[in-house]
């Protein structure tokens, strides 16, 4: 390419990406002006800017009536981050079972894989409580632990079926050769090269249990254990003056671990096979 | 697997109090209790909870308290687990459905002696405050009901008396008035939820001096014929413009009329609302001078309609291992004048006249809310019948009110649409 | 298919059993019960904690016949699915290529595209994206400055599918680290490569990045059409699927009759039929694949 139009280019990529943000981001803006505005303001104007900026929708947020979100956010953290861990570690593990052996039945286990995704959780609910029950896991962070630990969510078991098979099975036959191992060549082989796999599954699971509101709201009951998602909308019914300032002041406190955590993972990203990156 | 899970259940229980005895020489008790409700009723609820621990130091009560969104899939999946709390708030209008689907789900007030002399007898009483085959399965926590809330100011500008006693015409030629006075105006704020609740139900039961459906054979009370009426005068609120056009309200839907930038702007003269959520609508816009109107009734109405109600009721599990202590606290909840006087209005008018009278002597009696639960208690019309108050009913009625509000039904459509639709909600 | 009758598999395959065996055991003790509850259920009449009682094809005979909510609601759901997942996956593919380039501050733009997402279904976002559509909301006021009437964006039955779409779209940011993390595992070599046989941009797109990622295309294809069929979070708290049920969604009917009306039997009918769809859908897909879909290991799979 030559030198001229390249800064020209940039330009003009900078440009569009900051339109296409700010199109984006507009949404994300008028609800962090809507933290500082009055229920009349949110509802009755649409202003950008709120009447003035004051931190008490904040502050009261946080403090909450009878629990800080200090406390929700360590819960959080206590069930979300288990649940991430144990969800990668055994996708991955199960995922390279189906991605690099041939054996018998496998197409129709593969087939029961994807299938457990196509039947509604609605109607799962009612049954899985009550095994879960049994079993003597309500009222606490097992249902997600457990069902991470055993690859119950095959989203990730398959993105990562997709991944590995992306990847040239050269590199495991050579392996042999070479005398490894089948663990081996899942740990120090292919696990490296799956980075950008790994990472987003992660990232996608901490996600989604982080702001999953049902499963939580349906396995936990002590107050004590209740998660950010529950915190959330604790304050809303119908019969109490809601206080919209506070909810969303909080909705935003609760999604900076998610950008920090996004923001963070990236460059794993970014590291792939491809560690020069583009060029094109 | 019923039995089982109670054994299990048991267990647990006991292995808990085995715990709690090393801390205490009294046989210490936990007691789990679920509701729902803003910051103003978790505030109260948790001071009476801890008055309560500290004159029964061998009890201990948990509190789980949320959000209504999601409360009854949780407690009817809970129930279902035998594992929900010992003492649970109900939406009313939900208990029929639990009571039918097992009748044991809850303990029964009198077979536990509780003391119910501070309440109304012909109050507490029915079934919708928790009276179920001659049992009090739960106990109202407050006197609810419809009401109409005004705006004084506007409707004393335009001319309009809510204080007289009206009939349902007397809304429509009010409603063309406050067209004429101002055309970005109009009579009544009311989406299709609010116009079932309120206009469709107690219209319906004006016309035929009925309930909807029989209780006891389950049949229908209601002629295609008077279905018709129901729906066509439905048709002519829109008409005349006495409520804002379906598409409009379709914005505000359920119960979010409060956001209404209309109603904000005081654009409305009155609303149709729950005793117990007027607060909301009136907090939305505090500029305005409120009071609260007489209901309408039909010239020759076969039954007044209007009646009150409660907003919850508060039962006992059945899988709750300590039923005595759980009577204890609920008699504290509602008979301890510390108690009432900590409860307030956080769960809508307190139900017993002491309540009353201790929150009045307190001056956190909203009186404007008293004097909507009196209006309404005194016209003293059928309690609904649980099939057509049940969410499904109510969504069908609903449905149809928002295909005529749209013009895609006339109200004959809808009267036989609603023929079709109404029996699937007996068995 | 002779082939496979006589494959031989090595001692080394069947180690593959120890790798599946977090799944087998999760699928068996904890998976399998429910499901085949919810078969169970949807030939009886049950309410949520009431005796299942046994009615046979009933619940499934209702559905074809006298409920003409489903057939309505079905075609609302195939209409929310035709537009949201091939433009989802369009933005999120365009937007993924358009920032997998190393310049200044990538790291944080990207973080800023993805924000949207991370939000999920929040309440902030059904109140934002109400307050935002509503007729006096900001929406209208904008395209009140080129003269646009206000248009009744939630209270139409003719745009507020395209509403709920339209926030559907906007998340897009989970397909988008998908395809980044796609391309990022595109060998750097097969560029270099095309470089030096002179392929331009577009040649490279087509003949090597494409072909490289369809593996991931067609997972997100899939999985994205998985959700859209069961999806009925963001219209229940947006629009509560009115108006003139234009946004019931079957995941919302399927839920209302399972939750909000007890009637368990008909709801777990309704999802094996939701079952049915989309397995058929991802059948064909499946079928497809072959044609369109590279693998490294030569779909030898």
């Amino acid at each position: 390419m030559r030198k001229k139009n390249k800064t020209l280019d940039k330009f003009f990529s900078y440009l569009i990406i900051v339109i296409i943000g700010l199109v984006l981001l507009y949404p994300i803006i008028y609800m962090f002006f809507g933290t500082f505005k009055s229920n009349e303001e949110i509802f009755g104007s649409t202003k950008l800017l709120p009447e003035s900026f004051s931190l008490v929708n904040y502050i009261e947020g946080w403090t909450g009536t009878a629990m800080s979100y200090t406390k929700y956010f360590a819960n959080t953290a206590l069930m979300v981050i288990p649940t991430t861990l144990l969800t990668v570690a055994s996708s991955a593990f199960v995922a390279y079972g189906f991605a690099r052996f041939r054996f018998p039945g496998k197409k129709i286990l593969f087939g029961v894989l994807v299938a457990t995704l196509m039947l509604p959780n609605s109607v799962l609910i009612v049954p899985r409580y009550l095994l879960y029950n049994q079993f003597g896991w309500l009222d606490s962070y097992m249902p997600f632990y457990v069902q991470a630990l055993f690859a119950c969510n095959s989203f990730f078991v398959y993105q990562i079926v997709q991944f590995m098979r992306g990847l040239p099975k050269d590199l495991d036959e050579s392996a042999y050769i070479d005398g490894c191992g089948t663990f081996r060549v899942f740990w120090q082989i292919l696990l490296p090269l799956m980075k950008p796999a790994i990472f987003s599954a992660g990232l996608f699971q901490f996600m989604w249990t982080y702001n999953d509101y049902f499963n939580p709201l349906i396995y936990l009951n002590s107050t004590n254990k209740y998660v950010i998602s529950l915190a959330l909308r604790s304050t809303l019914d119908a019969e109490s003056v809601v206080v919209w300032g506070k909810v969303l002041a909080m909705a935003f406190v609760a999604v900076i671990p998610l950008v920090i955590l996004f923001f963070a993972a990236q460059k794993y990203f970014v590291e792939g096979i491809a560690t020069s990156g583009m060029k094109g | 697997m019923k039995k089982r899970i109670t054994a299990m259940i048991a267990a647990a229980a006991m292995a808990c109090s085995c715990f709690g005895m090393a801390a205490s020489a009294e046989e210490q008790v936990t007691l789990r209790f679920a509701w729902w409700g803003g910051d103003d009723r978790l505030e109260a609820t948790l001071a009476v909870i801890e008055a309560f621990e500290a004159e029964n130091p061998n009890i201990t009560i948990e509190a789980e308290y949320g959000s209504s969104d999601g409360y009854h899939d949780k407690l009817s999946t809970a129930l279902a687990g035998g594992t929900a709390a010992d003492i649970v708030q109900i939406d009313p209008e939900t208990m029929p459905t639990y009571v039918e689907i097992n009748p044991d789900y809850f303990l029964s007030f009198d077979e536990y002696g509780f003391d119910f002399s501070n309440f109304d007898e012909g109050f507490l009483r029915t079934q919708i405050n928790g009276y179920y085959d001659g049992q009090q399965l739960g106990i109202p926590t407050g006197i609810a009901g419809p009401t109409l809330l005004v705006n004084q100011d506007l409707a004393d500008a335009i001319g309009i008396d809510f204080s007289q006693d009206y009939d349902w015409d007397d809304l429509i030629e009010w409603g063309k008035q406050v067209r004429e006075y101002d055309d970005s105006m109009y009579l009544l704020s009311a989406n299709k939820s609010y116009i079932t609740t309120f206009i469709f139900y107690n219209y319906a039961k004006q016309l035929t001096g009925k309930t909807l459906f029989d209780v006891e054979s389950g049949e229908l009370n209601i002629t295609e014929d008077e279905l018709t009426q129901c729906f066509a005068y439905i048709q002519s609120l829109y008409d005349n413009e006495v409520i804002a056009p379906a598409s409009y309200s379709a914005n505000y839907d359920g119960d979010n009329l409060q956001s209404d930038p209309n109603w904000i702007d005081g654009k409305y003269v009155a609303t149709f609302a729950h005793v117990s959520t007027m607060n909301v609508m009136m907090a939305a816009n505090e500029d305005a001078n409120y009071s609260v109107g007489k209901l309408p009734v039909m010239a020759d109405a076969k039954d007044n309609g209007w009646t009150a109600n409660c907003p919850q009721i508060i039962s006992v599990t059945s899988t709750c291992e300590h039923p005595e202590e759980a009577m204890l606290f609920l008699d504290y909840f509602f008979n301890n004048e510390e108690s009432m006087s900590t409860l307030a209005c956080t769960r809508s008018v307190p139900p017993t006249a002491k309540a009353r009278e201790i929150c009045e002597a307190d001056g956190t009696l909203d009186s404007l809310m008293m004097e909507a639960a009196d209006i309404c208690s005194a016209y003293g019309g059928l309690t609904p019948d649980k099939y057509a108050s049940s969410q499904e009913g109510k969504q069908i009625i609903t449905d149809l009110v928002e295909l005529v509000g749209y013009g895609e039904y006339t109200p004959e459509a809808a009267a036989t649409d609603a023929l079709n639709q109404l029996p699937r909600l007996v068995g | 298919m002779k082939k496979r009758l006589f494959k031989h598999y090595s001692k080394r395959d069947y180690k593959a059993f120890i790798y599946l065996m977090p799944w087998l055991i999760g699928l068996l003790v904890l998976q399998i019960y429910p499901i085949v509850s919810s078969l169970y259920y949807s030939f009886t009449d049950y309410r949520i904690g009431g005796t299942p009682v046994w009615v046979g094809l009933q619940n499934y005979i209702r559905l074809f016949t006298e409920d003409s909510e489903f057939t309505k609601a079905l075609a609302v759901t195939l209409r929310y699915t035709v537009t949201t997942v091939p433009l989802k996956l369009a933005l999120a593919l365009a937007i993924a290529m358009f920032l997998n380039r190393n310049i200044k501050g990538i790291n944080l733009i990207r973080t800023v595209y993805y924000i949207p997402s991370l939000f999920g279904g929040s309440v902030a976002i059904s109140l934002l994206w109400r307050v935002m559509f509503q007729d006096n909301g900001v929406i209208n006021a904008f395209l009140g400055v080129f003269g646009m009437d206000p248009i009744s964006w939630l209270g139409d039955k003719r745009y507020a599918l395209n509403v709920i779409c339209l926030l559907e779209i906007w998340q897009f940011g989970s397909s988008m680290v998908m395809f980044l993390a796609a391309l990022k595992q595109v060998p750097s070599s097969l560029y270099e490569a095309a470089s030096i046989d002179g392929a331009g941009k577009f040649t490279k797109f087509r003949k090597i990045t494409f072909p490289q990622i369809t593996p991931i295309i067609f997972f997100t294809l899939i999985m994205q059409l998985i959700t859209a069929l069961q999806a009925y979070t963001s219209a229940q708290v947006i629009t509560n699927g009115g108006p003139l049920k234009s946004t019931y969604l079957l995941g919302m009917k399927l839920y209302a009759e399972g939750f909000s009306y007890f009637r368990m039997g008909y709801a777990s009918a309704i999802s094996w039929i939701m079952f049915l769809i989309i397995l058929i859908i991802t059948l064909f897909l499946f079928a497809t694949s072959k044609k369109w879909v590279h693998y490294e290991d030569e779909g030898d799979f």
